[in-house]
């Protein structure tokens, strides 16, 4: 139990203020967010109502904290409690299927990407929050939109909450020393880069196992970075295409200046090697960066990383499709007023603010406006993740996103494809017709 | 002089008996080699999960500066972590009450199903036990979207009912056959004997059969115990409140965030939760032996 003595109360005093100030300068920050004025929708809350939500597990501790709060505060203004439970990324996916499948559960999600397209039929329509928040805040962002409607139509069956991208992360040290300003944006200097690395004995690194971000991510960019997609914009399977064997051609050469083993690399696998020296040049999110900076083992490294973008290639904007936070709300929800009116409230800018800052970069914004949050001049090396939501790129590009886009994705298509060239197993134009063959499953179906 | 001979004799006999063909060579190649290659293969995860356990997140990370294969100063900083920053000890106890219960319940249902099975003949006993050979079959993967409604339905969604009533659905099968196995090992004289002295099914069983296969039962209980412990599908779909999940998708829950693992925490959440299953299985090794070597020696 404990003991009140005046240095206790003191300190207690003391924290609660700093706590206070705190809140209150976020609230301050959260006002420089430009709010148009717009008519919110009108969402009568059911009597009685009691919420629950899913949602990934934190990337920093301030995530769930803030998160909380806003739940919180959020019971304060309406009376509606709100229990919020936290499950692994990894796992979230068989929840929600658990959840949708039995017509029971949490009244919303927050899955990753297309998951509301894959139980369009057993969501509430969300247009009305979305319009409203879209006029609010300067209007929502490419990425979001892509993931947020029905394909074809205005109907908005997810609310994007944020997104994680993905860029190159480097050793400028390194890239410098390899003659090379920052790495370069057209696709035979960044393989001569790449060469130079691997002379120097600094070699670069991408992931080419079943890694749900890193692994996609890298086949994706090889792909799209030559004008190269797995679905035609009509949905039929166009993967087995000149500009896909071109891309494996190159792929073959880069591979060859990778370090050893990324064809059995995890998500995990390029932190821990550019962790400890290993690899100096690899793509991945800010976690990396700011588990370097936190780490004062580490803290050299975080001050020689830099971050990049994706190289374009041939595309003219960079091939990268964040992983992105999608929420949903379930029809077997007793109270989808309440539900509608929760997410609403998450991201005016008197939570999503705050939330965004916890979350230093992590998470990038979905509506317009955010882009003067502070979070994006925190630190100059996240700044440039302030744009992931407006990539023209998704999963599954460039088709409708649907159970069938989840599913290529679920069984690593591309990644596979890339890794059967890399390892040898088989030639490009042997590994697009294979990618073809496992897409069709898929898309035929359907 | 006496002494000395039987002490000579003792020795002789204590020795290990050595034919001609036999040598030093040989039973290194044949016996230590392969032995010394099995124990490195078991035992090796276990030592990497203990050394992870204890190493400070410098070493883990870096293996050029670092043996990989050994500590250089150990820390107590991810245990510290994983008792004292997450519920831990609660997920624990969570684990233990289900593993117990579902086995307990598993154990009762198959000695009854069992016996029954092997003892009584029934008309079609043979394909019940083959039905619930069949039942075993099906993979829990499966399974758990229909046992989701049921336990929907039942109301039992997110409490530790859900998973101590739907782990017989695989335990059973298993624990049932094995038992079918052990109970065909018993000499069904033993029984006819206490029907002629007037005993019922019931007594025969309680008095009888189960008291010659306490290490058939130990045996099932060891292997049904060590299968709910360490279940992960019906875990995660059926348990959403982060303070009721069990030890193996708890800790990957909270240790796991995005892109980073905390391994320290992750193999020390591992280590100190495979230690009961260790304890349990140490205490029922001997049954557990003589289990698979049948009830009663005839």
């Amino acid at each position: 139990m404990l003991k009140t003595t005046r240095r206790n109360a003191i300190g207690l005093s003391a924290a609660t203020l700093a706590a206070c100030a705190a809140a209150e300068r976020a609230q301050a920050q959260a006002q420089t967010i430009t709010a148009a004025d717009a008519t919110a929708p009108r969402l009568p809350l059911e009597s009685g109502a009691t919420l629950r939500m899913l949602r990934p597990v934190r990337f920093v501790q301030p995530d769930e904290d803030v998160f909380r709060a806003n739940c919180a505060r959020f019971t304060q203004a309406t009376g509606v409690q709100v229990r919020v439970d936290f499950v692994g990324w990894e796992d979230i996916t068989q929840q929600t299927a658990v959840t949708a499948n039995t017509g029971a559960g949490p009244d919303l999600i927050i899955g990753f990407n297309e998951s509301p397209h894959v139980y369009a039929d057993k969501l509430v329509e969300l247009s009305d929050v979305a319009e409203y928040l879209g006029k609010r805040y300067g209007g929502w962002l490419a990425l979001a939109q892509r993931y947020g409607k029905r394909h074809g139509t205005n109907n908005w069956i997810g609310l994007p909450f944020g997104s994680t991208g993905g860029p190159l992360v480097y050793r400028k040290s390194a890239v410098n020393a390899a003659g090379y300003e920052r790495p370069p944006e057209d696709l035979p200097n960044f393989l001569d880069l790449c060469r130079k690395l691997k002379q120097a004995g600094k070699p670069s690194g991408f992931a080419l196992g079943n890694a749900v971000g890193d692994g996609n991510g890298f086949a994706n960019w090889v792909v799209w970075s030559h004008n190269g997609f797995l679905v035609n914009e009509d949905g039929t399977v166009g993967i087995n295409s000149r500009e896909t064997v071109a891309a494996l051609h190159y792929l073959k050469e880069l591979y060859a200046t990778f370090i050893p083993g990324t064809l059995s690399w995890g998500d995990v696998s390029n932190n821990r090697a550019y962790a400890s020296n290993e690899c100096w040049l690899t793509a991945n999110g800010v976690s990396l960066y700011f588990a370097l900076k936190n780490d004062p083992a580490t803290r050299a490294i975080a001050e020689d990383t830099e971050h990049m973008l994706l190289p374009k290639g041939l595309a003219s904007a960079s091939p990268m499709a964040g992983l992105t936070l999608n929420a949903m709300v379930f029809k077997h929800s007793r109270y989808p007023n309440a539900s509608k009116a929760l997410l609403q409230f998450l991201l005016e800018r008197e939570q999503m603010d705050p939330w965004l800052n916890a979350n230093l970069g992590y998470w990038a914004h979905p509506l317009a406006n955010y882009d003067a949050s502070a979070v994006w001049t925190s630190d100059p090396k996240v700044t440039l993740f302030r744009d992931t939501m407006r990539s023209p790129f998704w999963i599954g590009y460039k088709g409708p996103i649907s159970e069938a886009s989840a599913a290529a994705n679920a069984e690593y298509v591309m990644v596979q494809m890339c890794a059967s060239v890399a390892s040898g197993q088989a030639t490009p134009e042997a590994a697009a017709r294979e990618a073809e063959r496992r897409a069709q499953r898929f898309f035929r179906r359907r | 002089m006496t002494d000395i001979a039987v002490e000579t004799r003792n020795t002789a006999a204590a020795a290990p008996e050595h034919m001609a063909w036999d040598s030093r060579a040989r039973r290194m190649v044949m016996l230590w080699l392969p032995l010394g290659c099995f124990l490195l293969i078991l035992l090796f995860p276990f030592y990497w999960m203990a050394i992870t356990s204890f190493k400070p997140n410098a070493e883990l990370y870096d293996f050029r500066a670092h043996n990989p294969f050994w500590i250089t100063s150990p820390t107590l900083d991810h245990i510290h972590k994983l008792l004292f920053e997450t519920a831990y000890p609660r997920w624990l106890m969570t684990t233990m009450l289900v593993a117990v219960c579902s086995t307990v319940l598993s154990l009762f249902s198959s000695t009854l199903a069992a016996y029954a099975i092997q003892r009584l003949r029934f008309r079609g006993s043979q394909y019940v036990g083959l039905a619930i050979y069949l039942a075993y079959l099906v993979p829990p993967s499966i399974q758990f979207i229909p046992l989701a409604t049921m336990v929907y339905q039942l109301g039992l969604f997110d409490t530790p009912f859900a998973l101590i009533l739907t782990y017989p659905t695989f335990l059973i099968p298993f624990c049932t056959w094995l038992l079918i196995g052990y109970f065909k090992s018993i000499p069904y004289e033993l029984e006819e004997c206490a029907l002629i002295d007037g005993a019922t099914r019931l007594q025969i069983l309680r008095r009888i059969t189960l008291p010659l296969a306490v290490p058939g039962l130990i045996s099932a209980g060891i292997f049904s115990f060590t299968l709910s412990w360490n279940e992960f599908i019906y875990a995660l779909a059926f348990i959403q409140s982060s303070e009721s999940k069990t030890v193996p998708v708890a800790i990957l829950t909270e240790l796991v965030t995005g892109d980073v693992y905390q391994w320290g925490a992750l193999m020390a959440g591992s280590l100190l939760g495979s230690l009961p299953v260790a304890i349990f299985y140490s205490f029922f090794v001997d049954y557990y032996v003589s289990s698979l070597t049948g009830a009663v020696k005839e």
